[in-house]
């Protein structure tokens, strides 16, 4: 596999969007070029960042954090 | 305990702790630090959960617990392999998108769609109104890259983030070739990460 064709494979591994059959011949390939896939693979992770933000964000009940804290309270008290 | 001087700016906002500094906060166990990043961030998540399931019970229930993930999993952050936020969806995305499919609520999620989609042509494929991209410069110069991809490609792109469809259900689902559905996923794709590769300095 060339590196275009890494690039383009790791687009689609970090969306979820790569078939189990694309997986295995795309880890090879992450191993293959080690540390610059590695980067590569970060770098695109700006991706799923934007789609995220491209949504307007929603307010969560305000039970929520309360809730949440309560549990991390809980967990360090034990 | 977290360092609340004004260092290094979060991305989205100016002034307190940076995202990485809140995550090595959370990594030395200080509950403050994931207040501090529930605060900035729970909105966005919860926007992305409420955009894959469709429940704002449901989508509220699994905030709480995907925060209780990131304070569990915090260790196995590593900034070396990409920035808290990326982490955080990547995460917040799987959660959602299992939950969707361990309910097998998909038929309802459909339906609840469509009827959204009716009632208020929202999101990415259909942009939004101008009260709201006023309310985000950030949403939209990402919206104006994703904006200018052809429809199919967009579609291709949402049908697989947020609905966590494999290609094959997407060639199904839209009645398309799946070498079609691969060219337009890895196209889409490209043109979204060069374009936020340009906006970066403006981000």
């Amino acid at each position: 596999m060339s590196f275009e064709e890494f690039q383009n494979r790791a687009r689609l591994f970090v969306v979820g969007a790569l078939e189990p059959d694309e997986m295995a011949e795309f880890e090879n390939a992450r191993r293959e070029f080690g540390e610059k896939a590695e980067a590569f693979i970060s770098e695109c992770y700006s991706l799923s960042e934007a789609f995220a933000l491209s949504l307007k964000p929603a307010k969560a009940s305000d039970q929520i954090k309360a809730r949440l804290m309560e549990m991390v309270k809980n967990r360090q008290a034990h | 305990m977290l360092d609340r001087s004004p260092r290094s700016a979060s991305p989205l906002r100016s002034g307190g702790p940076s995202d990485l500094e809140l995550m090595e906060g959370i990594q030395r166990e200080d509950p403050e630090a994931l207040s501090q990043l529930y605060d900035r961030y729970n909105g966005i998540l919860k926007a992305l959960i409420l955009r894959v399931i469709h429940n704002e019970a449901e989508a509220d229930d699994l905030l709480q617990e995907i925060f209780m993930e990131i304070w569990n999993q915090a260790k196995n952050f590593s900034a070396q392999r990409g920035k808290p936020l990326g982490w955080m969806v990547t995460l917040a995305r799987r959660r959602a998108i299992d939950g969707l499919r361990k309910k097998q609520a998909y038929a309802r999620a459909e339906e609840r769609l469509q009827q959204e989609t009716e009632q208020q042509p929202d999101a990415w494929v259909h942009n939004s109104t101008e009260e709201e991209i006023l309310h985000s410069d950030r949403r939209v110069l990402i919206r104006r890259v994703i904006g200018v991809l052809p429809p199919a490609q967009q579609q291709a792109i949402e049908l697989a983030f947020f609905r966590g469809m494999s290609q094959r259900e997407i060639a199904a689902k839209t009645n398309t070739p799946l070498g079609t559905v691969k060219t337009r996923l890895e196209l889409g794709l490209k043109k979204i990460y060069d374009g936020l590769k340009e906006l970066r300095d403006e981000l």
